[in-house]
């Protein structure tokens, strides 16, 4: 498992530099996917590495104009859990970063390595697409930012071009009125070191009058990527969330999955479990609008 | 009964300055690798090993053509160290290698050449059994025999039954009839610790430090596949990470000392975890289990036929032993006159089970006891009622006809019901599971030395795992001798220092050692008595040991240091050092059943009873169950350590936990398809519920002080007792182990359509 060349990137001018130099180089952040990857057997380690885990720049949460959040690519999942912004206004995120492996795997794992690993069970990815985020990439010749949903084209693979870095993942501004709310629910066999058989995101926009104003789904782990299930959004939109609606629409949300049959589920499983998972994480998230527990 | 007892390893266990196999260091150290099969089933037409030994760094390759030509293995000698011409599961081994470092040796795997002819393997143990059927092994009946009396046809290994009474009659007796099938996948034992083994030769001997449970079957598997003296080998075990019997038997010690020999150096071979799931011939039986039970309106049960098939995958391993116990396990621990129980040990192309942590218990039980209840469903009984009519009590008679001495199999009913039923929530379920097991007769053997400072050192052959039971040693020496048990030390697991042991399994280790150790300490005992008799200037019968000293009954001021007569008794040429046996008890007689295959068991040499009950709750749209809270009450007789016997009860309960609801393979075309952690799921410490333990204290074992065996039967009625609070809180009956959401949910909706 050994690497050739290690190179240790210590501010983000150099990151970019080393990764022009070395365009086929994986890129080392919590070592959470390519390190225990490669002890595992699962894919050795490539040829050579640029290692950006030093890199100060690539830290950090910070608030943006007009309320927006800007998420450096270094921010762990443990940083995500407790941010109090991330916790009030972009709740679903939250709920995701908490459910990442184990305390040890929350403490060392990335935002910019989860999305970049691209896992189609990756907890982040529903909330991700669900708050419309962008990743923020960046390279010795340019700088340029991506809607995560575009961002990740299947299984493993993103549309990061060699020498490209991911710098932050940008979430836009909520709206205020009506208020929102959102949640992430994963199906679990076990309570800790879990891996998605199904999830899903919720966002919806409730009214003082219990309409639904709009809403957005998005599901884990039963496509090749992260997915919007736009028909049970419609579904929604201008009307009284009832729970008769909230479980049309997921049963809708289910003919958006293509799930498959492997070790942890039978497709007709994962099915039958989307609707089961998006409704109740539209419940959560509606009663989180209305102002509910969190 | 001491609560507040440290065990001697514990700190530096959990300091992290304990240093386990995979740890050691020796000068000019190379690191080894195996080649595993990688298929289940093929012919060898050629191995070239001449890239991987040009390879710079490497150091030696050994292959079949390196050891004597001999077939071993414990029951059945089946098997080769290194495959010779054929592969029978993906986890034989076919050559090994020795490099400079652990990538040199990983690359040098890679470049040895082997050309395979692919055949097809067999994977169904119901299919094995067919006439017809392909031959796992084609020279089945040429094989040697480990013991006389195993009964083997073609691929089944290991056949065993029990026939008792008149089933027939029995049947006709009975005003109801109920037949089932369960099927279990297989499940693995995973310690944290994966097997890692170093040798070293020095002149014609070797030196194997290794992650075993049984180091003297080690050093017999060691001599008997490279043909050496037992003297000539020496096996030492520093501390064990885990074994749950994944490290009994004799498994890879040989395969290294013949790696080291070559090398003329030292090896180290560490495993990862992927070949911890595949190549240790340790695994719990998959297996099916059919049971017929005949019941009277008044819940008397009358019969039972049952015939169990257990899958032992490529090697016979343990196999007849195991098939007796899963006679006894098919038979509960029930007063049914009439049985007819067979157990078939079916050979197939899969990695080898074998003795794992009660083989054969916990699948077993987790049929047998969803059976009991269904079968006191049909004449309107519930689990406690249904149970209570038939569960064993002194004077019984056992399956194979032992005689019941006293038990306390009804208290740990009347126990664990009562305590889950005071906290039984709105929506949740309850479910009982009952049980029994063995404590283990073996001989045993200990040296104690007295100090002249007045500490003690214990030198055993026994096998400390990990589980305490060695620790616990010290409890018992230092009770015995009115020590501070921080002053009694342990020298244990090596092969030349301790007398022969059977280690770590069978639950036996304070049953037989802790014996040896009880009359080592009582020699030792009468002598320092008989010296302070002369000090103190009073008669032996008038003195007692307490406190480090022996004093005078009633004048406890006239008394004397046990350093003092330690002291005394040098000065005046005397070593206080003693060394005991513990012979074996005789098995019960069986009588009133007609056996086969009885080779070990003939029947349960002082039987422990558990009785444990699940609170549970059922997420029913998705199948997902959360387990509550376990309540359990064991008859271990008396319990010798109460912090280390609830260790092993809370332990117990959340490895069956794991069997029950997450843990096993999935297999195909012969190879595991979940070899890793991510997807063969063990409870984790937040999957754990909240588990309360009674002890049961009973008289009448013959073990040291009243005790029984602890090791193996907690964790063999939770998985069952969870799978009865399923249907309790759901009406739906789930079949198949382990019971997982999918499956669960599968159960729901049959159960709705039926």
């Amino acid at each position: 498992m050994t690497a050739l060349d290690y190179f240790e990137a210590t501010d983000l001018k150099s990151a970019r530099e080393l990764l022009g130099r070395h365009p086929a180089a994986a890129i080392l952040a919590g070592g959470t996917d390519l390190v225990v990857g490669s002890r595992s057997g699962k894919r050795a380690l490539p040829d050579s590495i640029v290692a950006i885990h030093r890199v100060a720049e690539l830290r950090g949460i910070e608030p943006q104009r007009r309320s927006g959040l800007r998420i450096g690519a270094l921010a762990s999942h443990a940083e995500l859990e407790t941010y109090e912004a991330v916790l009030r206004d972009w709740t679903a995120l939250s709920d995701a970063s908490a459910l990442v492996g184990s305390p040890a795997t929350r403490h060392l794992g990335t935002i910019g390595g989860n999305v970049c690993n691209a896992s189609p069970a990756m907890e982040v990815g529903s909330p991700l697409i669900v708050f419309d985020a962008r990743v923020e990439l960046t390279s010795k010749r340019r700088k340029r930012t991506v809607p995560f949903a575009e961002f990740v084209t299947g299984p493993g693979r993103t549309s990061a071009e060699p020498g490209e870095l991911l710098t932050a993942v940008i979430l836009p501004p909520l709206t205020r009125r009506p208020p929102v709310g959102s949640a992430y629910i994963r199906l679990e066999y076990r309570q800790a070191m879990e891996i998605a058989v199904v999830g899903a995101a919720a966002l919806v926009a409730v009214d003082g009058r219990g309409r639904c104003k709009f809403a957005r789904i998005a599901l884990t782990a039963v496509a090749p990527t992260c997915v919007r299930a736009e028909q049970a959004e419609n579904m929604l939109a201008g009307q009284r969330l009832t729970d008769e609606l909230i479980e049309a629409a997921a049963r809708a949300a289910a003919e958006s999955a293509r799930p498959i049959d492997d070790v942890r589920a039978s497709a007709d499983y994962r099915r039958e479990m989307v609707s089961v998972i998006v409704s109740r994480a539209l419940s959560r998230a509606a009663g989180r609008a209305k102002g509910g527990t969190r | 009964m001491r609560t507040d007892y440290r065990r001697g390893d514990g700190v530096e266990k959990v300091t992290g300055q304990a240093r386990y196999a995979a740890d050691l260091a020796l000068a000019g150290m190379l690191e080894g690798r195996f080649l595993l099969a990688g298929r289940p089933h093929a012919r060898i037409r050629r191995i070239d090993t001449a890239r991987a030994e040009a390879l710079p760094g490497v150091h030696a390759v050994v292959t079949h053509a390196d050891v004597p030509d001999r077939r071993y293995g414990n029951a059945v000698k089946d098997r080769f160290l290194f495959a010779k011409h054929f592969v029978l599961f993906e986890g034989d081994v076919v050559a090994a290698v020795a490099a400079r470092d652990a990538d040199i040796a990983a690359a040098a795997v890679a470049l040895i050449e082997v050309d395979y002819e692919d055949l097809p393997p067999v994977t169904d143990a119901e299919a094995a059994l067919a006439a017809g059927s392909d031959l796992v092994h084609a020279e089945w009946e040429s094989y040697a025999l480990g013991y006389d009396g195993i009964v083997r046809d073609r691929n089944d290994c290991a056949f065993v039954n029990i026939v008792k009474g008149d089933v027939a009659a029995g049947f006709a007796a009975a005003e109801e009839i109920l037949e089932e099938r369960y099927v279990c996948d297989m499940s693995h034992p995973v310690p944290i610790e994966p097997h890692a083994v170093v040798a070293q030769w020095a002149g014609d001997r070797v030196t194997i430090w290794t992650t075993t449970q049984v180091p003297f079957s080690a050093r017999s598997g060691v001599a008997e596949t490279l043909e050496l003296p037992e003297s000539s080998v020496r096996i030492i075990v520093p501390h064990l990470g885990g074994g749950f019997g994944g490290k009994c038997e004799f498994h890879f010690e040989a395969h290294v000392a013949a790696l080291a020999r070559k090398a003329g150096r030292p090896v180290r071979v560490v495993f990862n975890r992927h070949d911890e799931f595949v190549a240790p011939d340790k695994v719990n039986h998959p297996m099916s289990v059919e049971l017929r039970t005949g019941i009277t309106r008044d819940g008397t049960m009358t019969a039972r036929s049952a015939r169990v098939v257990m899958d032992t995958g490529a090697y016979a391993s343990d196999a007849p032993s195991i098939a007796e116990i899963a006679t006894m396990m098919a038979a509960g621990p029930y007063r049914i006159p009439n049985l007819n129980i067979e157990v078939h040990t079916v050979y197939t192309h899969k990695t080898p089970a074998g003795s794992v942590r009660a083989p054969s218990g916990p699948q077993i039980a987790w049929a047998v006891e969803q059976h009991t209840d269904e079968v006191g469903s049909r004449v309107g009984l519930d689990g406690y009622e249904v149970r209570k009519r038939n569960l064993l009590a002194a004077g019984d008679e056992g399956p194979t006809g032992q005689r019941m001495a006293a038990i306390a199999a009804l208290e740990c009913l009347e126990k664990a019901n009562e305590m889950i039923a005071s906290s039984r929530q709105e929506g949740e379920g309850v479910g009982l599971g009952c049980g029994w097991w063995f404590s283990f007769p073996s001989p045993s053997s200990v040296e104690l030395k007295l100090n002249v400072d007045g500490s003690a050192t214990i030198i055993t052959g026994a096998q400390e795992n990990g589980s305490g039971a060695v620790m616990g040693l010290a409890l018992i020496a230092a009770e015995e001798l009115g020590l501070d048990p921080a002053r009694v030390s342990i020298v244990y697991q090596d092969t030349d220092a301790g007398t022969w042991d059977m280690g770590s399994s069978g639950s036996q280790t304070t049953f037989n050692n802790g014996r040896a150790l009880i009359s080592a300490a009582g020699e030792l005992r009468k002598r320092l008595l008989d010296i302070a008799s002369v000090k103190l200037e009073a008669a032996a019968e008038d003195l007692e040991i307490a406190d480090g000293a022996v004093r005078v009954k009633g004048t406890p001021t006239r008394n004397i240091s046990i350093a003092d007569l330690a002291s005394a008794a040098f000065g005046d040429g005397d070593l206080l050092v003693s060394r005991a046996s513990a012979t074996t008890i005789p098995m019960p007689d069986n009588f009133g059943a007609t056996c086969a295959g009885r080779v070990v068991f003939p029947a349960f040499a002082d039987p422990t009873f558990v009785c444990q009950a699940a609170r549970v709750s059922v997420d029913e749209r998705t199948g997902v169950v959360r387990v509550k809270e376990i309540a359990a009450a064991h008859d271990f007789g008396h319990v010798l350590n109460a912090p280390g016997a609830l260790g092993q009860v809370e332990g117990g309960i959340v490895q069956s936990l794991g069997m029950g609801l997450t843990e096993g393979t999935q297999y195909s075309g012969g190879r595991q398809l979940n070899p890793h952690l991510l997807d063969y799921k063990l409870q984790t410490s937040a999957d754990a519920p909240a588990i309360n333990v009674e002890f049961v204290d009973v008289d009448g074992s013959s073990g040291p002080r009243g005790g029984k065996g602890v090791g193996e039967p907690p964790i063999i009625v939770a998985a069952a007792a969870v799978a009865n609070a399923i249907h309790d809180a759901t009406g739906a009956r789930v079949r198949q182990l382990p019971m997982t959401p999918p499956r669960v949910w599968g159960a729901l909706h049959e159960r709705e359509g039926g």
